[in-house]
């Protein structure tokens, strides 16, 4: 390459004084504990496919207060990511019917709509499905 | 005529977007399901629901997208995350490292599911 690109030199902590760059990052830093739930999930899928002793012992440590705590924190990044995505999606979603552009906000409520009828059919299949 | 090096961000992009969708809609309430809710009930009945669930197609697909989406969509915000706070390593040991292990786990999910 013969181009020598001038880099302005910018700390690593150029965020930390900004209220809109803190957020920013928490918003990236959501998806440290969401990894790891992620790999906790594999994890079980795993000893699923090892029998049931070894899928026990995994049930065992889900319900561990360890894992609670962890729990909370995973469930409380994937909120705060699902809040800023429902945020962003109007944006990237731009429905036009004509010269009718559908409004940011509707396609917001339509979103978090969706999330509640999800989340139902999740649990209330785990209820039914999964307890009997 | 000069070769451009294809950039790998429109795949990364689109299974970040997915899986933004998939943490978004189905995590919270999975969260719910593996700390609160399994844990309470009868391990053996949970077992075999569960195994019955993981050995049908639709149990199946959607555990696959499930974990693999997530893994995608988190690897892709850490490894951006990482140039933010310019923690720089060489770009193509970064991009294994990162991409690379997603689609290992990823194929490790998928042979599991094969076989359970």
């Amino acid at each position: 390459m013969n181009r020598k690109p001038y880099i302005q030199k910018q700390s690593a902590t150029w965020w930390v004084k900004n209220p809109f760059y803190r957020f920013y990052m928490l918003r990236e830093a959501t998806s440290v504990p969401v990894l790891l739930y992620g790999l906790f999930l594999l994890w079980g899928l795993y000893c699923l496919s090892q029998g049931e002793a070894a899928f026990t012992l995994w049930l065992e440590k889900a319900g561990s207060p360890v894992s609670s705590f962890f729990h909370v924190i995973v469930l409380a990044s994937a909120l705060l990511h699902a809040y800023t995505w429902f945020q962003l999606t109007p944006k990237i979603m731009v429905l036009r019917f004509g010269k009718f552009r559908i409004p940011d906000l509707w396609v917001m409520i339509a979103h978090y709509l969706a999330f509640v009828l999800v989340s139902a059919i999740i649990i209330g299949l785990t209820l039914s499905q999964l307890a009997g | 005529m000069k070769q451009y090096q294809r950039s790998h961000e429109p795949i990364a992009w689109s299974l970040f977007g997915a899986g933004g969708m998939v943490v978004a809609f189905i995590i919270p309430a999975l969260v719910l399901v593996t700390g609160l809710i399994l844990p309470g009930l009868e391990s053996s009945e949970v077992f075999a629901n569960l195994l019955v669930f993981a050995q049908g197609w639709i149990g199946k697909l959607f555990l696959f997208a499930t974990i693999s989406l997530t893994l995608y969509h988190t690897v892709h915000r850490i490894y951006h995350g990482l140039h933010d706070l310019h923690i720089e390593g060489n770009d193509t040991i970064m991009l294994v490292l990162f991409y690379g292990s997603a689609t290992l786990l990823s194929i490790v999910c998928f042979s599991w599911l094969m076989v359970i």
